[in-house]
């Protein structure tokens, strides 16, 4: 390391940057410029159109050696686009890459005040009095590395989850799948074709659940919840609860010394329970029983046991005989892993559309919801694949299909978003009522149909010419005549301006979709943000769509947005990618804002320990006394101890005590001396 | 280069001259004006149609909440306030109940009647129904036929109402005239518009 330059004279440069006319269009950047030439300490001051490129960098680097300079000031956009280039610049400069200060004077300045150029400039100039303030008080700070676990975590078994887990796999990474329900799959292990190609969502997805229950490197958890989390990118501890499941693996019943037993799926067991419950993956229109697995294509291939509805007869037990596979005593267990890594993908729920009474949805037989509509339309799902009207079991002739429902909506009850698959799926269910019954006509209710993706406009199209009808309209409200139960739909056909009374036989709600009810619970453990809606929040919505502002967790699927499938499994491909990086690099480099404690200061109160948010402080014995110590991988810079110790014990590096009143003594004493 | 067309004989001019263009910027204060009285944010309008087909209304009349929406928004002041149109909203509140954008295009219409008032564009039987109102506290008055249904209905004559209490009406009466419309409906129907 450079010798520190600490009696050193402070000799700052300053660079103004035009950004084009994002800045300079607004502000008069040769009169900041002159402005910095005459504040206390600064050595050179210059500008450049655009301070970002590869000249803008030069002058960085030339200045230093040229003008012995000991800090860097960088009068431009926000830290968070170009902080690491103009840092990058200092340190080839031959500077400690911490010695370099951001003036923001685009986002905050420019932008906003586009239209006042004079007050625009003098905030200009005070941003920068401020930042040569700072840097002339700036240190060496050395980042700290610390070693990432080689095993990586997916929270959700959708497809989004599986395919992110497969990809961390096949790279090499050790991988826990962690699945809430008894099996994987997810929601698209319950549609029945896949828009715009039509294949059978099960017929693709079942090889992606045998690749992840085979695959070596992964590990399958199903029927398990994120109980807990601690620590840091590299160093994540998860406690997970593995509920009771009340059934033995082979290779769990082989660990009690049952050689050759476990459970095999064979199903005697549930051939003999005499419990009947609704099934949740049939969304209740088919029985379960009290122990059971959700579909044929379950993987693992593993009964369950609904603690809360068994009730403990025994016979299940009988039936499995030798295997000795069941265990009605089972209780929850807990396990904890260490991962470096972790993505979430904890998918959607569907808004309980009942909640818009004018569409009936509850109070009308005849009115479901796509996510019903798949299943009876579904080979394997409760009817064989028969589309029937739950009044009557009639199958049903005219179909009215209500889009948007719920989405795009500000009143408070709905979402105010693009649910973004529902025209789709809607199309594709139009084009299988008319290929599965003959005669039936679809009525499309329409505000836009938002055919966006590869080969979708060319699939509305095609519905178009098999014969759908598309009405431009939001359904207003339904009505169910009550003998016949079919069902009145009044809208209006925007396009002609007249009001419309369809009387059909059944109604599909597109019904909006929204953040799985596991979401809020499991953003909360791994500390990651979340948008007004619910949405998980990624780093950046553009240039970082699979990260987090928690390093080391990152999103895959429709948990961090609406979502196709094309879109899931790429944005999981990227997740993955994300996510294996800091695994293969083996270390990952932290920031160096940590607290550290002036042990001579410390009075050992304690007080700290129990603020910090994130468990990185604790009192330790030194040299018969007790001081604070910090760990800091655990310490994400927030101030909150330092701002807080009674003594002044706590240095928050980067953002020292003197450094911040130095700014704002800047800020207030400022230019007019 | 455009060329001007003529096709020299004038009636066919006049006869073939593009004269169904409407200028979308008629009056860009209007929509302002509108949302000032009807306190809704009507230029966030996305056309669904979901208040004409909750309206009551649009199935008997030509009445179409969704287009007035569009009109105010597009500033056509002057087709808006002259539409006898105007004036077939009962005023239910379905449309409001139901408008996903969270809008009253109850209100904006309501806002749009107080405009046409302004300049005295009011149906003939709204300002008689003011008139009634002054003279007798309803709208619909008590008429002989309705005092024979409530007389073998077991109920009294005249209702609660100021039929059965004239005392009232006064008070009714300075109410009507310190807005003015008594008297602006008696000067509008004497002018015979």
């Amino acid at each position: 390391m450079a010798e520190i330059k600490k009696n050193e004279e402070p000799r700052i440069g300053v660079f103004v940057c035009h950004c084009g006319t994002n800045i300079a269009g607004s502000i008069d950047v040769a009169a900041v410029r002159d402005y910095a030439k005459t504040l206390p300490n600064v050595a050179i001051a210059d500008d450049y159109q655009y301070m970002c490129s590869t000249p803008g960098q030069n002058k960085i680097r030339d200045a230093i050696a040229e003008h012995n300079l000991t800090g860097v000031v960088v009068a431009a956009c926000s830290p968070r686009l170009h902080e690491p280039t103009f840092r990058n610049a200092t340190a080839a400069g031959g500077l400690n890459p911490f010695r370099f200060e951001m003036a923001n004077i685009r986002e905050q300045n420019s932008w906003v005040h586009m239209h006042q150029p004079e007050e625009a400039t003098a905030k200009a100039k005070d941003a920068v009095r401020i930042a040569v303030a700072k840097a002339s008080l700036l240190e060496d700070l050395i980042p700290k590395s610390v070693p990432v676990e080689k095993a990586a975590m997916v929270v959700g078994g959708g497809v989004g989850g599986m395919q992110a887990a497969l990809d961390l796999a096949n790279a090499g990474i050790k991988t826990y799948l962690v699945e809430k329900n008894p099996t994987i799959g997810g929601r698209m292990s319950q549609l029945d074709k896949t828009f715009p190609t039509l294949d059978c969502s099960q017929c693709i997805l079942t090889p992606k659940m045998v690749d992840v229950y085979r695959n070596e490197n992964i590990e399958l958890l199903t029927y398990t919840e994120v109980e807990g989390v601690e620590g840091y990118i590299g160093n994540f501890d998860v406690t997970l609860r593995k509920k009771a499941r009340g059934v033995l693996t082979p290779a769990e019943a082989e660990a009690r010394g049952i050689i050759g037993g476990g459970c095999t799926g064979c199903g005697d067991c549930e051939a003999v329970c005499p419990v009947i419950k609704p099934n949740p993956f049939e969304l209740g229109m088919a029985p379960r029983k009290a122990i059971y697995i959700y579909h044929p294509q379950v993987s693992p291939l593993i009964y369950t046991v609904d603690f809360d509805a068994c009730v403990k007869c025994g016979l299940c037990v009988e039936a499995c005989g030798e295997k000795k596979a069941i265990d009605l005593d089972a209780k929850d267990e807990f396990m904890t892993v260490k991962v470096g890594t972790v993505i979430i993908a904890t998918g959607y729920d569907i808004f309980p559309i009942e909640k818009k009474l004018e569409w009936g949805y509850k109070r009308f037989d005849n009115v479901i919801t796509s996510l019903e509509f798949e299943r009876l339309i579904c080979a394997s799902g409760p009817t064989g694949g028969h589309l029937v009207r739950p009044s009557d079991g009639e199958t049903p002739k005219k179909v009215a299909f209500v889009l948007c429902a719920g989405s795009r909506d500000n009143t408070g009850v709905g979402k105010p978003y693009c649910s973004r698959f529902c025209c789709m799926y809607s199309l594709k269910h139009a084009h299988q009522i008319i290929e599965k019954i003959p005669g039936a006509v679809p009525y499309i209710f329409y505000m836009d149909i938002r055919s966006f993706g590869k080969m979708y406009e060319e699939f509305y199209y095609r519905i178009q010419n098999e014969g759908a009808k598309f009405i431009r309209g939001r359904v207003a409200n339904i009505l169910e005549d009550p003998v016949t139960k079919n069902l009145h739909v009044n809208a209006e056909d925007t396009l002609l301006g007249r009001p419309l009374d369809i009387e059909v036989d059944m109604v599909v709600l597109a019904a909006a979709v929204e953040p799985s009810a596991e979401t809020e619970k499991t953003r909360r453990l791994f500390g990651v943000s979340c948008s007004q809606d619910g949405w998980l929040l990624e780093a950046h919505p553009k240039l970082n769509p699979c990260g987090t502002t928690t390093a080391g967790v990152y999103l895959a699927g429709v948990c961090q947005g609406p979502k196709d499938i094309p879109d899931t499994v790429a944005q999981a491909e990227g997740a993955a990618s994300a996510a294996s990086i800091p695994i293969h690099r083996g270390e990952v480099e932290l920031e160096p804002y940590f607290a550290q404690c002036i042990e001579e200061k410390c009075a050992g109160c304690g007080l700290c320990v129990n603020l910090c948010p994130y468990g990185a402080l604790a009192l330790v014995e030194k040299d018969g006394r007790k001081v604070m110590q910090v760990t800091e991988a655990k310490c994400k810079g927030c101030g909150t101890c330092g701002g807080f110790c009674p003594g002044g014990a706590i240095k928050m590096q980067h953002f020292t005590t003197p450094q911040i009143v130095a700014q704002i003594d800047a800020f207030l004493l400022g230019g007019e001396q | 280069m455009a060329v001007k067309k003529d096709y020299k004989d004038q009636k066919l001019v006049e006869k073939l001259r593009d004269r169904n263009y409407y200028i979308p910027d008629s009056n860009p204060e209007f929509i302002k004006e509108v949302e000032q009285i009807g306190r809704t944010a009507a230029h966030m309008c996305y056309q669904c149609g979901t208040c004409t087909g909750s309206c009551p209304s649009a199935p008997r009349s030509s009445y179409r909440i969704r287009l007035f929406m569009r009109k105010a928004i597009l500033g056509l002041e002057e087709e808006i306030l002259t539409d006898p149109d105007l004036w077939l909203c009962t005023t239910c509140y379905s449309c409001t109940d139901r408008c996903p954008r969270n809008l009253a295009p109850t209100d904006v219409i309501m806002a749009m009647r107080n405009l046409a008032a302004r300049r005295d564009i009011i149906p003939r039987n709204f300002l008689k129904t003011t008139q009634l109102i002054y003279e007798t506290g309803h709208g619909v008055p008590n008429n002989d036929a309705n005092r024979a249904a409530r007389k073998k209905l077991g109920l009294d004559e005249e209702p609660e109402t100021t039929h059965k209490y004239p005392e009232y009406l006064p008070g009714l009466r300075k109410i009507i005239d310190h807005y003015g419309l008594k008297e602006r409906a008696d000067k509008i129907l004497s002018e015979g518009e």
